[in-house]
């Protein structure tokens, strides 16, 4: 298998509310000789807060991120959807902007304007490892789940930077799923909006879309959701009912990250990520004969 | 004022005249060598039967323009084209890229506004084209250069193989039964699949099966070969191989189509991915009974019914991001007719209409409209669809959208249509003919002929040009027709066959002698009628000498059989027992022509569509009726009468009536063609409403076109002037009119052939008060703020505010009809006023914006340029108020719930409608043409004749037939002109021998047959006290003989006792 090597930008949620996609993450990495080197000091992205509160701070944030991957010269490597949107956002406006980028660069004391590519895992996963390789490393067959693949907004909008193959009906996650023996079933929400970061200003707004995703996800005959965004998967499994902080369930049908899945099907040791979750997915897998590591 | 020409043109016409009748000259080198190619292929025992007849051509002087057009794609455009020119007097080759002719138009279900059936009113065209022996038709063939110059074009085309003899193949069907592999249907916008070797669909002309190598077994592999093995006529042949050709012609006319918007573009709607999602042209197919589903209006998912059906509009259109900005002109009605079908197919589906503007600008088209929403049931909802998606496990499709109280709504429905805008496909046809594209890709046409391309010699007619409905195709067709041989008029007749005939025998006092052809057709009508017995029957009918079957008797071998037959066994009478004389009957009658008898001595039982075909499950039973069928047919045959077809004469000369830009156009064309044409112009000078504008929204200079046509209607030795004159009295009929012209000089009389009508409309006149008409001067039309903003722009520098008021006597009781330009006019000047006077804020208060085609652009730089555009709803239009002495408009703002807008302009602009010229009604009754119930006039057919009237020899062109722009006008009279050359360019006019006919001695004069002919072919002679038939204008419909209540009427080869021959023949049993 070629050797893959990036700069890694975890982001802020990796260690926090989403830790167990970071965990994951780094299994499945290591597991597929994904070299990962993580950038020192890295800071927080902003995410959709800080591109609704300030311009020249949305891109500076991310800017002094680039300006480490710059220093590190790898192509960097992002999980998180809101960051890799981020990211490449910030990518382009430096690279065509050179005003901004001086600007920046005052602000973040290092040249920003990062050159090489911005990758997201999914997209390394799918097409550079290859799903042929992946299934070569596959110890587990994940058949019995039957998954709606929920790409959200970042990964796909806005159409400049997506890493998907479609705007409307990207496929690359559809495709990973099966893959590893996941029965993918149709769906047409797939990049619909989760509410985002209005998860804290207008939770009411977010309550409505989560509610309606479950929903169509029971409709659609699914008995889980496959997200690559942490802001995604927190939204889906905190806030189906008002109540900021109590977390009330309405639909138990369990939020998985892809690379969760990933790990399952490789075999790894994945019990402390999927006890992280909100929704607890270990009575589906158990019942499925998937818990525990092989 | 000039006067009446000289009799010097009879002179000179007489000598064209003997030109013409010149056997075929040029072109035939390419003829001959494939008349060598294909005795060649055929086998010795099989003449090249037709051919026998033709006289060799001699060669023509080199100097004269080929008398021959190329017109390459077979659909409406293409089909109208070639009839006009060959009707004209001029070769065609017909080429096409596909197998058959038809284009889009073979594959719609019905048409608009009239709910007529597409193919029924295509397929006679159809047919004419395929057996018209001077149209050339060529097939899966492409143009792929073309040299020389306008009069003597080479044209190098590249003709691929079909794969099967054309000559042979008689469309039974066999090969398609035993194909190995399936396709999927083109022609069912591929929602079905079909076996590979076809005839394209049933009605296909060639009416011959093709294989497409790209998929073929045996031509890939070497594998099947099934439908050569199975084929009776032999006519499967894998060697045909790809050919190049040059043709030479004198022009070339493009009429090659558009594509479809491929719907997946706009992804949100799913079109590919979701079921339920399907194209206009694919649920067109899902309503026509030759389709996939039969008619039946189902779910593309689970075959399940439909209750809710959404179209959504625009697809591909008025789109920036993901398609054209232009507007595609006809999805408006085409979704509005779908729905309309689509309710007649089943009561309980509801359509839902989701649009921006609705485009009903057409004649007949806003009333369609109205009748949709008031009386059939369709709702309108005025946004459009943000997204559809798929609904599990259901597969029903939810639709986004926002409803007019500006709440997000999402409705389900069972079916999604979406309206897929027209695009160009002509970029490959345009490089290898060399004419110029536009922006956005169609063929870059004149401001003013819109059939003219970039290349003299090369016109343009149909979607290849701009996306049109077929009506405006139809008309662009004949202006092409006229434009494309305009120049090779010296060259008229010289390629056009003509066939000898023999002397027909006088059969008067003879026994009838009844020969009887029973056709197996194949397996169509042998698989299910025992056609044996059939034959063994009809030879025991009285009168039948002679009885016999064939396979095809349509084929080039049994016309040959059949003339020996009539010849060996003394036949004075023929019936053919086969399939319908709608397709047949020429074919056959032709026959008995060459045989030496009067071709109406024939008669045809059809039992393969009244028999076979519809009774394929109860063959004993299909038998008898076959035999019934051949009985009702020989007791008919026994008292068929030799019937004599009408000649009368044609006055070379024109009439054209009325002196504006479609007057003049028409004139000019017909001058130009050698005719001469008397101009009559009521006014004082020439012009019409072209003298009171100066651009057209495309920038067009209509001044200096003006100017142009007026000095060469002056100038033109062919054109007799007649100004300040009015038409006093028509008489007569097509090739002899006689016409009393009241002139200021006194009444004048002329004698012509034809007449064009043209003579125009008027701007409507508002009421006093209507908007602050007449009250406040500050109250302007736009036709006078065109005027201002030309001659006048300073007066217009300090105008802060300009309110536009759209439909000003327009979509309102009095005159239901949209006027169809002004919103184009609206916009144009808004434009241009911004132009003067950047800081102007223009306001337009509007109902629908219907800037069809390529005006939208200007609808989007009128926006951008920061023109307002306010909707109103009919029942709240704009108030215009006097405020202390100021005008004040109140507008309920229809897209922000109907707050109303409050505007205080300086200039207040009525954009009034166009109302019919009240000289209508009085000219009408005098050329015996009807009007509409708004004032113009009334053509033959709404759709495929607009330019005729049902009273032969009678056309129309411009204002008067209906509002629309300068250019069509200019587009329309020459389509006028075109027609009207077909009558003139001919020595006489021959009518069909089946006509009425009035016994005087039995007539009681009651004029029953005078009110119910629709053509104006009976007349009562007070004297006598009598109809008149004149059989000259007569149809033979027949409603005259029906209506007859004496007897006197009778319709000739359908007289009472013929029919009651056949009524006793049925009732007696076999």
């Amino acid at each position: 298998m070629k050797r893959l090597s990036f700069s890694y930008f975890p982001g802020c949620s990796q260690s926090g509310s989403a830790e167990e996609f970071g965990l994951s993450t780094e299994a499945v990495c290591g597991a597929l000789g994904i070299e990962l080197e993580e950038l020192p000091d890295w800071s927080c992205c902003g995410a959709s807060s800080a591109h609704m509160t300030n311009d020249a701070l949305s891109i500076a944030l991310p800017g002094r991120d680039l300006a480490l991957a710059k220093q590190i010269g790898k192509d960097m490597l992002v999980v998180c959807a809101a960051c890799y949107s981020r990211m490449k956002v910030a990518q382009k406006r430096l690279l065509s902007d050179e005003k901004l980028a001086k600007e920046v660069a005052g602000m973040v004391g290092a040249d920003p304007r990062f050159s090489g590519e911005i990758r997201h895992l999914l997209d390394v996963l799918v097409n550079d490892v290859g799903m042929p390789e992946i299934k070569r490393w596959v110890r587990r067959d994940l058949a019995g789940l039957k998954a709606v693949p929920y790409y959200g907004c970042l990964l796909v909008r806005p159409p400049e930077i997506s890493c998907c193959d479609s705007v409307e009906n990207p496929t690359e996650l559809d495709s990973f799923l099966e893959a590893l023996g996941v029965e993918v079933r149709p769906w047409s929400f797939k990049t619909d909006c989760c509410g985002g970061s209005l998860s804290l200003s207008r939770s009411d707004i977010v309550e409505k879309l989560v509610n309606k995703l479950f929903t169509r996800a029971e409709e659609a005959g699914a008995n889980c959701i496959v997200t690559a965004c942490p802001m995604c998967a927190a939204n889906l499994e905190m806030r189906q009912q008002p109540g900021k902080f109590d977390f009330k369930l309405l639909h138990k049908m369990p939020v998985l990250y892809f690379t969760e899945l990933l790990g399952l099907a490789l075999g790894l040791d994945s019990d402390d990520w999927f006890k992280s979750h909100i929704i607890n997915p270990m009575p589906l897998l158990k019942e499925l004969d998937l818990a525990g590591k092989k | 004022m000039a006067e009446n020409k000289p009799s010097a043109k009879p002179a000179a016409k007489k000598a064209a005249k003997k030109e013409t009748a010149k056997k075929p000259a040029a072109g035939k080198p390419a003829k001959k060598t494939a008349a060598k190619k294909a005795a060649a292929k055929k086998p010795a025992k099989k003449p090249a039967a037709r051919k026998s007849a033709v006289k060799a051509p001699a060669a023509p002087a080199k100097a004269t323009p080929v008398g021959a057009v190329m017109v390459v794609g077979g659909g409406i455009g293409g089909v109208q084209a070639s009839l006009d020119l060959v009707d004209m007097g001029y070769r065609v080759y017909m080429v096409d890229s596909g197998p058959s002719i038809g284009g889009v138009m073979g594959q719609l279900d019905k048409t608009f506004p009239t709910n007529d059936c597409s193919m029924c009113i295509l397929s006679p065209k159809l047919v004419e084209v395929g057996s018209n022996r001077n149209i050339k038709l060529m097939t899966l063939t492409d143009v792929v250069g073309v040299e020389g110059e306008p009069g003597d074009f080479k044209v190098t085309v590249r003709v691929r193989p079909r794969f099967v003899d054309i000559e042979k193949c008689t469309g039974c069907g066999i090969c398609t039964e035993k194909c190995r592999v399936k396709v999927k249907d083109p022609y069912n916008a591929n929602l079905s699949r079909t076996p590979l070797i076809r005839v394209p669909f049933p009605q296909a002309v060639p009416g011959a099966a093709f294989i497409d190598p790209k998929m073929c077994l045996y031509l890939l592999k070497g594998k099947c070969g099934n439908c050569k093995e199975e084929c009776p006529a032999g006519a499967v042949d894998y060697d045909q191989k790809e050919r190049t050709e040059v043709i030479e012609v004198g022009s070339i006319v493009l009429a090659s189509g558009y594509k479809p918007f491929d719907a997946r573009a706009r992804a949100e709607y799913g079109y590919g991915v979701y079921e339920n999602v399907v194209t206009s042209l694919e649920f067109e197919r899902i309503l026509a009974a030759n389709g996939p589903t039969g008619g039946h209006v189902v779910r593309r998912s689970d075959g399940g019914p439909v209750k809710k059906l959404a179209f959504i509009q625009c697809v591909g259109s008025r789109d920036s991001t993901a398609g054209n900005t232009y507007c595609s002109s006809v999805c408006c009605m085409y979704a509005t007719k779908q729905s309309i079908i689509a309710k007649e197919h089943e009561r309980s589906i509801d359509p839902t209409i989701f649009f921006i503007d609705m485009r009903a600008y057409g004649k007949g088209f806003e009333e369609y409209y109205q009748k949709s929403k008031d009386e059939q049931g369709i709702r309108y909802v005025r946004c459009l669809a943000s997204y559809a998606k798929e609904l599990q496990p259901t597969g029903n499709i939810l639709i986004g959208y926002v409803d007019p109280e500006g709440n997000t709504v999402e409705e389900e429905f069972d079916l999604v249509v979406l309206s897929v805008g027209i695009e160009p496909d002509a970029a490959v046809l345009a490089s290898a003919v060399g004419v110029e594209l536009n922006e956005h890709g169609f063929v870059a046409s004149d401001k003013f002929f819109s059939v003219e391309t970039s290349r003299e010699g090369v016109f343009a007619c149909g979607a290849i040009e701009s996306p049109k409905d077929i009506p405006d195709s139809v008309v662009q067709a004949s202006a092409s027709a006229g434009m494309a041989s305009a120049k090779l008029t010296a060259g008229r007749g010289e390629l056009i066959e003509r066939i000898e005939y023999p002397p027909e025998r006088d059969v008067a006092g003879e026994e009838p002698r009844i020969g009887a052809v029973i056709c197996r057709c194949g397996t169509n009508i042998g698989g299910v009628v025992d056609v044996p017995a059939v034959v063994d029957y009809a030879r025991t009918l009285p009168g039948v000498v002679f009885a016999e079957e064939r396979l095809y008797a349509c084929s080039q071998d049994a016309q040959e059989w059949i003339r020996e037959t009539v010849r060996e066994h003394g036949l004075n009478r023929l019936l053919v027992a086969s399939c319908t004389p709608r397709t047949h009957q020429p074919l056959f009658r032709e026959t008995m022509r060459s045989a030496g008898l009067n071709k109406y001595l024939f008669e045809m039982a059809n039992i393969r569509e009244h028999c076979s075909w519809v009774h394929m499950n109860i063959p004993e039973l299909a038998t008898e009726k076959a035999k019934l069928l051949v009985k009702m047919g020989t007791e008919k045959a026994a008292l068929l009468e030799p019937l004599s077809e009408g000649v009368s004469p044609v006055t070379p000369r024109a009439l054209v009536i009325g002196g504006g830009g479609a007057g003049m156009t028409a004139a000019l064309q017909l001058a130009d063609a050698g005719f001469t044409t008397y101009l009559v112009e009521k006014d004082r000078e020439l012009g019409g409403n072209m003298r009171h504008i100066s651009k057209t929204i495309e920038g067009g200079d209509v001044q200096r076109k003006l100017e142009e046509l007026k000095a060469r209607v002056l100038a033109h030795k062919n054109v007799g002037l007649f100004l300040g004159s009015e038409v006093e009295s028509v008489d007569g009929f097509i090739g002899s009119f006689h016409t009393t012209v009241d002139t200021p000089e006194g009444p004048v009389e002329l004698d012509h052939g034809i007449v064009v009508v043209a003579t125009g409309g008027l701007e409507y006149e508002p009421e006093p008060g209507e908007y602050g008409w007449g009250t406040d001067e500050r109250v302007i039309t736009q036709t006078e703020l065109e005027r201002r903003i030309a001659e006048e722009p300073e007066s217009l520098a300090g105008a802060r505010d300009v309110v536009m008021v759209q439909c000003v006597g327009s979509r309102n009781e009095e005159h239901p009809y949209c006027s169809k330009i002004c919103c184009g006019i609206a916009v144009k000047n808004a434009v241009a006023l911004k132009g003067v006077n950047p800081e102007a804020q223009v306001n337009v208060c509007y109902r629908d914006l219907r800037t069809y085609g390529f005006k939208e652009d200007h609808y989007l730089e009128a926006r951008d340029l920061g023109v307002n555009f306010i909707r109103f709803e009919k029942e709240q239009p704009p108030a215009v108020v006097d405020v202390m002495g100021d005008p004040q408009v109140r507008v309920a703002d229809a897209n922000i719930r109907g707050e109303e807008v409050v505007l205080n302009p300086d200039l207040v602009v009525l954009s009034c409608g166009v109302v019919a010229n009240p000289d209508a009604r009085s000219l009408g009754p005098k050329l015996k043409v009807p009007l509409t119930s708004d004032g113009f006039f009334l053509e033959a057919h709404v759709k495929l004749r607009p330019v005729d009237f049902a009273t032969d020899g009678v056309f129309l062109a411009g204002l008067a037939h209906y509002p629309k722009t300068i250019a069509e006008s200019l587009t329309q009279a020459c389509a006028a002109a075109a027609r009207a050359e077909s009558v003139l360019s001919k020595p006489e006019v021959v009518t069909e021998g089946v006509v009425a006919f009035v016994d005087e001695s039995m007539c009681a004069g009651c004029r029953q047959c005078v009110a119910v002919c629709s053509y104006e072919a009976i007349s009562f002679d007070e004297e006598k006290g009598v109809a008149v038939v004149n059989s000259s204008l007569c149809k033979g419909c027949g409603a005259c003989a029906a209506a007859c209540t004496s007897g006197a009427n009778r319709l000739l080869g359908f007289k009472p006792e013929q029919i009651y021959a056949q009524i006793m023949a049925a009732c007696g049993g076999v």
